[in-house]
């Protein structure tokens, strides 16, 4: 007996097979769109929570709003604050059960959420990989090092940038140096050529030929970290132990001082450059050279209008990056989901997040040049090829090193911070400034280890 | 009763209450993540060996007395300037006010520039013969400007308070004094002085209280450093708590810093209360 309905030829099974084909591949086509960017069921409030930046939190909001328009039972409840506050505030919403359902937080705090649970495995499914090592294969392998903990993605990598050394290619010409000839390359000739950069007044610096930040203490560690790096040295030991006071830890800090000690070309007391910009003094044009994140030509515009339009800066790799020495200071930012969120918030985050994701070209257009994590998707476009001195941009991004991931990150870096301004500042000898700091860090390692 | 019981009722709840939850919370082990876990005096045995948290302390009591002598010095003494019948008295004392309803963030980012290496102070001090002052970069000149700061603020508030207790003083004495032959450091050294005593106690109790609470001033000014130069405790107890999210050593350094205030108190009260005996 054949069934008029499946037509000549075709028998009853074929008929449901194809069907159940049909239905089959129906239903996943339906589920991939709904998978992509799914409206929840009920109507839900998500809170998300991100740092201030005059480029990067604009783009944010936009891309939230966007998302809440095509998912109208979406509501995002969109705060942020400023850098440095973010994680402060993040840690007390923990504390008082006030903390987001997702926020954006910075790499180097991914040990502390996750030594305490605080932040939800991600379904790297829901956001668009079919398997974790399909995740890890899209980001370059150090940026997802410190998401992905058992097996499990915890982060979703967003910004990745590396540190550049920002040249003032017009005050390279003015004493005769050209800028891409005699770059330094090395920590020797980073020091001779400020020195020739740098003009005193007596003891006043009219022009400091290279400035290390002073300000504050992530910026203490973004700029020692390579260094610590570059002559092999570490952090901590296997056991945990701070070893930053060891033969290579005194020799990134004499590098360190060298600027200042040694050249001359550096007054540590002297800084009109304060958070949230460290690199005014350069932007002022009061120092020559300044290693620095990737800088906005808005920003530089803001500053000194004449140097963007007349392009008289240079980004170069830092000192002692070579084909062999890939250390350059590299940090990024992660979406994070809290551990706490209901399920369905958790899921509704996941789409949010693979949405914002989902335009990198105009993510790059609308912060740039701010380089993205992913390894694909943007960089081949002609509109991030044709940015200025993109090429080095991504190459710092690539080159980068990370900073230690440790729970006890806060301490690590404020000891270091204590001990340059006291290296740089008091005079302080080097060694015993260091054994200082790392008698500090020790202290929290085992006070981490016992609470 | 009833009329009071809603004040009672509030501080019960809003001052004696979360003072009690800290002083509990000194004796656990606290992340905000966790509940607390009770580990009795581990936390005061550990600040007490931090080499950091007896900087911060003795860096306290350095500013408490600094700024508390310094204020009521000038205070006392732009008091007796201003108690005079000259013109312009009042435009003087609004003018000198004005130090201490100006918003504190503004204050501290004012004296920071003020203070750089090549700020209008050392601009001021070079033709004097100083050289150049690194005020906020070195380590023995950072908590003496901090000092200079909380003088310049906090001075003409108390200046007020005494000007209220020289006005209390009955002309009458001064006129007997003279008459007696008393010159005006002699009026001054028993006269004044011995009359202002208990207006004097409540202002350096006050100064003394308001200098050990301190917190933006070095926070905004230094951060703490150059080092561990200005850190105080009230900045270290921020710190361990929102930084390090040590809740259960902040509270304990905060227990601490709450003893200290109370035994200056006691100790100050002891002192004047001896003195006034004397002068009676």
């Amino acid at each position: 007996m054949t069934n008029a309905s499946s037509g000549p030829g075709v028998s009853r099974r074929q008929a449901l097979t194809r069907i159940g084909a049909l239905g089959a591949g129906a239903t996943a086509v339906a589920a991939t769109r709904t998978r992509g960017f799914a409206q929840p069921k009920a109507p839900i409030t998500l809170s998300f929570w991100t740092f201030d930046n005059p480029q990067q939190r604009p783009w944010l909001h936009k891309r939230v709003n966007q998302y809440m328009e095509k998912n109208p039972n979406v509501k995002v409840d969109f705060q942020w604050f400023t850098f440095a506050d973010l994680g402060k505030k993040v840690s007390v919403g923990y504390a008082t059960g006030t903390a987001p359902d997702g926020f954006v937080t910075g790499d180097w705090l991914m040990p502390t959420w996750l030594a305490r649970n605080l932040i939800a495995p991600l379904d790297v499914k829901l956001l668009g990989y079919p398997a974790l090592d399909a995740f890890r294969k899209d980001h370059a392998d150090a940026f997802v090092a410190g998401a992905i903990k058992d097996g499990q993605a915890y982060g979703y990598p967003l910004w990745f940038y590396g540190f550049c050394n920002y040249l003032n290619t017009k005050q390279f010409k003015e004493v005769g140096l050209d800028p891409v000839k005699d770059q330094p390359r090395t920590w020797t000739e980073l020091g001779e050529v400020a020195k020739r950069l740098t003009i005193k007044q007596g003891n006043k610096f009219t022009r400091q030929g290279f400035k290390f930040a002073m300000h504050a203490a992530q910026w203490t560690m973004i700029q020692l970290n390579p260094i610590v790096s570059q002559v092999g040295g570490q952090w901590f030991d296997a056991s945990g132990k701070c070893t930053i006071n060891n033969e290579a830890g005194v020799k990134a800090m004499t590098i360190r001082a060298s600027i200042a000690r040694q050249y001359g070309a550096e007054d540590p007391a002297d800084s009109i450059a304060t958070f949230p910009l460290p690199q005014m003094d350069w932007l002022k044009e009061r120092c020559s050279m300044f290693s620095c994140h990737p800088i906005p030509p808005v920003a530089i515009k803001s500053q000194n209008p004449v140097m963007e339009s007349e392009g008289y800066f240079l980004p170069v790799q830092m000192a002692g990056v070579t084909a062999d020495k890939r250390y350059t200071t590299c940090y990024g930012f992660n979406f994070v989901v809290n551990a706490r969120a209901p399920k369905d918030k958790q899921e509704a985050l996941h789409d949010m997040y693979r949405f914002i994701m989902s335009d990198l070209v105009d993510c790059w257009q609308a912060t740039a040049p701010f380089t993205l994590a992913r390894k694909t998707g943007w960089t081949d476009d002609p509109r991030v090829k044709s940015f200025p001195h993109v090429g080095e941009i991504i190459k710092a991004k690539d080159n980068g090193v990370f900073f230690p991931r440790t729970p006890i990150w806060t301490e690590l870096a404020d000891a270091m911070h204590r001990a340059v301004q006291k290296v740089m500042l008091n005079n302080a000898d080097i060694k015993a400034a260091l054994d200082e700091a790392a008698a500090e860090v020790d202290r929290a390692t085992a006070e981490f280890k016992k609470a | 009763m009833a009329f009071v019981m809603p004040t009672i009722l509030f501080f019960l709840v809003f001052k004696y209450g979360p003072m009690l939850w800290a002083m509990g919370l000194s004796f656990t082990t606290y992340d905000m993540m966790k509940p607390p876990r009770w580990v009795g005096l581990e936390n005061y045995e550990s600040i007490l060996r931090d080499p950091i948290f007896r900087e911060a302390l003795a860096n306290t009591l350095v500013y408490i007395a600094g700024s508390t002598i310094f204020i009521t010095l000038v205070g006392l003494g732009l008091a007796l300037a201003i108690n005079t019948r000259g013109p312009g008295r009042r435009a003087c004392m609004s003018a000198m006010f004005l130090t201490n309803i100006m918003p504190i963030l503004a204050v501290c980012l004012v004296w920071r520039f003020l203070f750089h290496p090549h700020g209008l102070l050392n601009q001021f001090l070079g033709p004097l013969g100083f050289g150049r002052l690194d005020w906020l970069t070195d380590s023995a000149l950072a908590m003496p400007a901090i000092i200079l700061v909380t003088v310049w603020r906090f001075a003409p508030y108390f200046m007020v308070v005494f000007l209220a207790g020289l006005l209390t003083i009955p002309p009458e004495y001064y006129e007997a004094a003279e008459i007696d032959g008393a010159n005006a450091v002699r009026r001054f050294r028993y006269l004044t002085l011995p009359l202002l005593m208990p207006v004097t106690f409540f202002v350096v109790v006050v100064a003394a209280l308001l200098s050990a609470r301190i917190f933006l001033m070095p926070f905004i000014i230094t951060g703490g450093g150059p080092g561990n130069a200005t850190r105080v405790l009230s900045m270290l107890i921020y710190e361990t708590g929102f930084s390090y999210m040590k809740m259960g050593r902040a509270a304990a350094i905060s227990v601490v810093l709450f003893a200290i205030v109370m035994v200056l108190t006691l100790a100050q009260m002891r002192l004047f209360m001896r003195s006034e005996e004397e002068y009676s």
